[in-house]
């Protein structure tokens, strides 16, 4: 895991991005002209109705899809003008998911959950061995490595999901509605998690959230109105 | 985790619907194995007789007409020729049976000679040569019916209307199971005199062996010149070719099996493409997660086109092995078609079971995994901020 000062040159940058997307005939617009940075050790939460353009956004920041309009650069990086290829690769090194629903493989053990996104690096078995177990000591679950999604909790799964996300040290941490599918008290567990990384291990950390506490727990909020980026009313300070 | 597990885990996901897969290949390339394997003991037949040099003299009508006894001699005493003996199908029915087993009228004296490679003990070919309605039985067959040496044989004419008693005196070993007993030409000749039959002192055809493979075409075209003018023109040829006959008799075989094994390929590729196809719909959401983590669209093809590979390997696994076994068994039930076993014909054939299992696992499974490598990731994780 890497850690360290957030440094003052951003490692996101959304700059003019616009979006629409094709129905028939038809032409759907979800963001217009969003601006935004995000600093390594950033923690954002971005709310919003629905359909207001979140997800789109965070499919953006994470290279799931492309802009119609503006640029999207990490760490320097046009994802815009990646090819398929490189942007599934790049996706690999810098992105990890958590999704609301865990998305874990079912027929694959915890372990063997967290190893997939290390199947596609050079490492030995031995050294991805050594990852994952980190992975699930950092989430507390490496007494389940060897239990399948069916024999854990939901809150077990999505720390399962966190340990996938974190397995590669990646540039960026993506969540959506990470707590949407959770009981108070796993989400709570969850969210701590999340914090945890963010302030111990300086994780950059972008979080779709409906939930206000959930919200609340990040160091900056935005809201997203009809595809606009309105305010960051309750704004913390990043350093820089 | 090596990716063959995944693969493998998906495999064994809905184990039904993966055993009801692999059975439907595995039954459909097993009886795929059998026709292959049938053609393949044909060649195995062809290639077995062409070591022996043996001419096969039949009349120019074909099976309907006849040689007279006197030919033999004929032959024998050709340039070339080591030793003739007449050789007639009887075709009896055996407790009812029509025909269980191949009864072929020869000369005791010579047929040993004609087959050298078929070997019996001293005592018992002398027997043989002496017992008029002695027999000699091939030991398979003699296993088979439980049969021993001094049992009555007692054969119902079908084509001929004469009876036959015989007594096994005998049983000879050949390098394959040829489903036969040998008897004295004379034996029938005189019982067929006995009863008036008008064509008597005949034999269906005359087997001659020869001193090389390179005097075969002029010794058999020496036979041909010599009979040509008689009343019984001869139409003479290799014991491969013989053998190739009896194929061909059959009609286009091979072309009916090539065709039946493409009809079997053609379906099992839509059978085991349609339960791909299933097992992908199911698993949109988990491809889409794959793709997000930075599974390229050439590992997501791979590893679904792995998946279906693996169906249909272990299908033709099965598959190969009871079109074995039925090869096997019809090796033991009907020899005189099923000449070998089909550890005694291994070649190149035995492959055409895994190639068609490669071609169905490719052809089934390339639209599922083309759709899979170009699944949107957005679209997989059906998620619409």
């Amino acid at each position: 895991m890497s850690s360290g000062l957030p440094s003052s040159d951003p490692i996101v940058e959304v700059i003019n991005v616009s979006k629409e997307f094709r129905r028939d005939q038809n032409s759907i617009p979800v963001l217009n002209n969003v601006n935004l940075q995000l600093f390594r050790g950033d923690y954002l939460s971005l709310m919003g109705p629905s359909g207001s353009g979140k997800t789109t956004l965070l499919n953006l920041l994470a290279g799931l899809d492309r802009p119609t309009s503006g640029k999207v650069l990490v760490c320097g990086e046009d994802l815009g003008v990646l090819s398929e290829g490189a942007l599934a690769k790049w996706r690999s090194r810098h992105v990890g998911f958590i999704f609301q629903l865990y998305n874990l493989i079912p027929v694959l053990t915890a372990f063997e959950n967290v190893e997939l996104p290390l199947t596609l690096t050079s490492l030995s078995r031995k050294e991805r061995k050594e990852h994952v177990t980190t992975a699930l000591e950092v989430v507390g679950l490496a007494d389940r490595m060897d239990h399948f999604p069916r024999q854990l909790s939901g809150g077990q799964e999505q720390r399962v999901a966190i340990a996938r996300a974190i397995v590669t040290d990646p540039t960026l941490l993506v969540a959506d509605e990470p707590t949407g599918d959770l009981d108070a008290k796993s989400a709570g567990e969850i969210l701590d998690l999340m914090q945890r990384l963010n302030s111990d291990f300086q994780k950059t950390i972008v979080m779709v959230t409906h939930d206000p506490n959930a919200a609340a727990r990040a160091k900056r909020t935005v809201h997203l109105e009809k595809g606009v980026l309105v305010a960051e009313p309750t704004s913390v300070s990043h350093s820089k | 985790m090596k990716t063959f597990k995944y693969i493998w885990r998906n495999v064994t996901r809905n184990w039904i619907r993966s055993s009801l897969t692999i059975l439907s290949v595995g039954v459909s390339l097993g009886l795929m194995t059998l026709l292959y394997g049938f053609i393949a003991s044909q060649d195995e037949w062809g290639k077995e007789a062409k070591k022996n040099n043996r001419i096969v003299v039949m009349n120019v009508q074909g099976f309907s007409g006849q040689l007279p006894i006197a030919s033999v001699d004929t032959v024998r005493g050709m340039q070339g020729v080591d030793a003739a003996v007449p050789y007639s199908w009887y075709g009896g029915k055996y407790q009812n049976k029509e025909m269980p087993f191949a009864q072929f009228a020869t000369d005791p004296n010579e047929v040993f000679n004609v087959w050298p490679e078929f070997t019996i003990s001293e005592e018992e070919l002398k027997a043989f040569k002496e017992n008029r309605q002695g027999c000699v039985v091939d030991r398979r067959l003699l296993a088979k019916w439980g049969w021993k040496v001094g049992d009555r044989i007692p054969l119902q004419g079908t084509f001929y209307p004469f009876d036959l008693d015989l007594q096994i005196v005998g049983a000879f070993d050949s390098p394959q199971n040829t489903d036969s007993i040998w008897f004295s030409w004379s034996y029938l000749d005189e019982g067929l005199k006995q009863k008036n039959f008008a064509r008597t002192g005949n034999s269906g055809t005359i087997f001659a062996r020869v001193g090389s493979a390179e005097v075969m075409p002029a010794v058999i075209k020496a036979i041909d010149d010599r009979f040509e003018s008689s009343d019984s023109p001869t139409r003479s040829q290799t014991e491969a070719a013989f053998a190739q006959m009896f194929v061909d008799m059959l009609g286009n075989v091979r072309s009916y099996i090539q065709s039946i094994a493409i009809a079997v390929v053609f379906s099992l590729s839509l059978v085991t493409a349609n339960s791909m196809a299933m097992s992908m719909r199911e698993r949109v959401t988990e491809i889409a997660v794959l793709k997000a983590i930075g599974f390229s669209r050439l590992r997501v093809l791979s590893m679904i086109l792995g998946e279906s590979m693996v169906v249909t390997f272990i299908g033709a696994c099965i598959g190969f092995l009871i079109g074995c076994m039925w090869l096997q068994l019809l090796n033991s039930a009907i020899p005189q078609y099923f000449p070998f076993k089909p550890a005694e014909m291994i070649g190149p054939w035995m492959l055409t079971t895994f190639v068609a299992a490669a071609g169905i696992g490719l052809v089934s499974g390339l639209i599922p995994a083309l759709k899979a490598a170009q699944l949107s990731v957005v679209d997989g994780l059906r998620r619409i901020g």
